[in-house]
């Protein structure tokens, strides 16, 4: 005897069951594959909500302009985003562009075939539109564009309370380490620290002493990416990086860019270390201190010592197993579109730097009120960070080093501060070592 | 001799059986044997993690690794951090057990309030003790200044011995309510004639807990602490989000090195021997534990 559903005469049981499993079959089936949509996936560190206001309204806009796509934000951090991609990578579930990452990790993806080349895409924004040399660092050995970049950052810029200085009797923004010192020892008083300097095992640690050893004279690779660390500079450094550790917060030693700009905007240290947020941050978060707040170049352990800025010069690449290449780079140029990129940058003011020269002349741009606020410190700024470099391009007559990002994931760098100034070993033996370390990371 | 000839029904039963328990097989196949031949197998081998491309390099990882420093540093602080934080997880636990057990005010509301800590999500957890424990705003060091007690504020979590102090701290608030939970049932069935019987013989509060309560714990405890031990040995995310493993590699345990390993210099070979190996000292945690369930079932 045939079994018989409830439904009817008509349906067999096994019938419902073969009609339920194919509808489920249907409903599991992507969107996209039905709609024939394209999902693309964007991936940033830069989190803060105005900032994603801003993204979603350039998302907003190439959505509508683009009927079919969509698409999607995502969040990563400055600390996570590199064991992120890399389980990405090895997936093969990668985000469909990137924003916001320093230079010298795309350059080390790209080294291993990750990234897709960016020529076109800089060709679509408008080569000539970039500021002279804007786009070297993303230059591989091949000849190709790995990446460009989104902004320029000064990261290394030290943040200074004018209101501070005068009750110290201080005049001048100090220019030497031993001004610095000496600032910071005349302003800690009254529960206000002297400098927030980051102590940590993180990135900020590392980032920051590689400008610190730059401002001793020093270099972290020679020229031919040989590890120098073995010199006086390096010995300055560390003793100079040592020397402020008493005119910082006890916790500076779990310092970070968080903890670093809070402790600035907040009132707790009487300078600070960080890039441009800190001007939208003291206007939105400390108004009393708004018109008390300046900055300039860190200072070196000599005048005759340039100073050296550290510019993480935030890009935008695409990873190579991207299913939508051709779509993310669309959506890539219409990044750099100037009604999206200006609100964008205005997200931010001072914090990420415009890397056209068309934007920065946009009357758009400088109508913010920030940057009208403060428009030396933004102009030093700029001029700072497109003078910049980081660890993979520590200057103009380094290649480019491939190796920059793990040796920054190591945290080699970092243990060595953490070693000679909090552990208080023997400098020497702490050098060779982390010389080691860092040559192994090299060696590959 | 020949074997009798299983029936119809009988190889029917068979096949059954076969079928029935194939989808476990594969599923133990696929989380528990894949996983574990996969990470001895790419030990073996120099993989850039990203590409999950490498080179055979044998026993080469293993050697690297014994013949590290860090290797050890992180052996002992795993030894540390899991030893000082299991004590006071089973010291606070069987305590607040015993405290809930009594007939006390809002008996209820107190069970049910001394889970928070284990219910709630490590990030949260992990983010009120950094504001804890904030140099400058934490409320920690803000009372202990107001009290006159500390002139400066303390750095719990960037110098030693503060830093592993204040992550055993930590890790023990977070999970001793596991505790709590075990012993609790347990003292529920204790029966209360051993007590009036101690009672008749003279014995105080004191003598009653050590000759009376803790022998009937005892094999509770034992499987508390074998669980513990293991879960707390291969803790990752407190220590990563509370000290990252610093200052230097102070509390850098053994998961931390191989996430280092593995995501931040792309090791992936290296950071599968680093894997093996704390599996390979877990095996003995877990013997003990699977000999003494079975003691306890024969």
């Amino acid at each position: 005897m045939k079994n018989q559903s409830q439904f009817g005469q008509s349906i067999s049981r096994r019938g419902a069951l073969k009609g339920l499993a194919a509808t489920t079959a249907m409903a599991s089936l992507p969107t996209s594959v039905l709609a024939q949509d394209t999902t693309i996936r964007w991936w940033s560190p830069q989190g803060a909500p105005a900032q994603v206001d801003a993204y979603m309204a350039q998302i907003a806009a190439f959505e509508a302009a683009n009927p079919g796509v969509k698409v999607v934000f995502e969040t990563t951090s400055d600390e996570g985003y590199a064991p992120q991609l890399a389980a990405a990578f090895s997936s093969g579930e990668v985000p469909d562009i990137v924003t916001h990452l320093p230079s010298f990790a795309i350059q080390s993806y790209y080294a291993n075939g990750l990234v897709e080349p960016f020529n076109d895409v800089i060709e679509a924004i408008g080569a000539d539109d970039y500021y002279d040399g804007a786009n070297d660092v993303f230059k591989a050995a091949d000849g190709n564009y790995v990446g460009t970049g989104i902004g320029n950052s000064a990261a290394n810029m030290l943040w200074l309370r004018t209101d501070l200085m005068e009750e110290a009797g201080i005049a001048e923004a100090p220019r030497t380490w031993d001004e610095l010192r000496a600032a910071c020892q005349a302003m800690q008083k009254n529960g206000i620290f002297g400098a927030p300097l980051p102590y940590g095992r993180n990135s900020m640690t590392t980032l920051i002493f590689v400008g610190v050893i730059h401002q001793a004279g020093g270099q972290v690779f020679d020229t031919d990416l040989n590890v120098a660390l073995d010199n006086q500079a390096t010995r300055d450094a560390l003793e100079f990086y040592a020397s402020m550790r008493e005119l910082c917060p006890p916790g500076a030693t779990n310092y970070s860019w968080g903890e670093a700009i809070t402790a600035f905007v907040s009132g707790a240290t009487a300078t600070g270390i960080y890039t441009g947020r800190v001007l939208g941050n003291v206007n939105a978060q400390n108004p009393p201190i708004a018109d008390s707040v300046t900055c300039v170049r860190y200072p070196t352990k000599s005048e005759d010592i340039p100073a050296w800025t550290f510019n993480d010069f935030p890009s935008v690449f695409i990873p190579k197993q991207s299913r939508n290449i051709e779509t993310a780079k669309a959506f890539a140029a219409s990044l750099f579109n100037p009604d999206g990129y200006i609100q964008q940058l205005h997200a931010a003011p001072g914090h990420v730097l415009p890397v056209l020269k068309s934007i920065n002349e946009n009357p758009q741009y400088q109508a913010n009120e920030i940057i009208q606020k403060y428009p030396e410190e933004v102009e030093l700024m700029s001029q700072a960070a497109a003078g910049g470099f980081n660890l993979g391009y520590e200057s103009a007559a380094h290649p480019s080093n491939e190796k920059a990002g793990e040796v920054v994931g190591s945290g080699a760098i970092a243990d060595m501060v953490q070693r000679v100034v909090l552990n208080g070993e023997n400098v020497d033996q702490v050098i060779g070592e982390t010389t080691k370390t860092i040559e192994d990371i090299m060696a590959g | 001799m020949t074997q009798p000839t299983k029936t119809l029904l009988e190889r029917r039963y068979s096949m059954l059986g076969l079928l029935l328990i194939a989808p476990t097989v594969l599923v133990f196949c696929a989380v528990i044997v894949y996983p574990l031949v996969s990470a001895v197998y790419l030990s073996l081998f120099k993989i850039f993690t990203p590409t999950l491309e490498g080179s055979w390099v044998g026993l080469d990882n293993y050697r690297t690794l014994l013949a590290k420093g860090e290797f050890w540093t992180s052996l002992r602080n795993n030894l540390i951090w899991t030893v000082g934080t299991l004590s006071l997880q089973i010291l606070f636990g069987v305590g607040m057990a015993l405290v809930l057990h009594q007939n006390i005010w809002f008996r209820s509301l107190a069970r049910s309030l001394i889970l928070f800590p284990y219910f709630i999500s490590t990030v949260v957890a992990v983010l009120v003790w950094k504001w804890l424990f904030n140099d400058l705003y934490g409320i920690l060091n803000h009372l202990m200044m107001s009290a006159g007690l500390i002139a400066w504020p303390i750095d719990y979590l960037g110098s030693m011995p503060n830093a592993m102090i204040s992550v055993i701290l930590v890790g023990a608030w977070k999970y001793f309510p596991f505790v709590v939970i075990a012993v609790l049932a347990r003292l529920q069935t204790i029966p209360e004639q051993l007590y009036e019987a101690a009672r008749i013989d003279g014995a105080g509060p004191i003598a009653r807990f050590f000759d009376v309560t803790l022998p009937q714990l005892r094999d509770v405890l034992v499987v508390i602490i074998m669980l513990r031990a293991i879960w707390d040995f291969k803790e990752f995310d407190l220590i990563f989000l509370l000290t990252g493993g610093g200052p230097v590699t102070s509390t850098q345990t053994l998961p931390l090195l191989v996430y280092k390993e593995a995501f931040a210099l792309n090791q992936m070979g290296m950071a599968s021997a680093y894997a093996v190996i704390m599996m390979l000292i877990m095996l003995v945690f877990m013997i003990v534990y699977i000999r003494r369930t079975r003691q306890e079932g024969s």
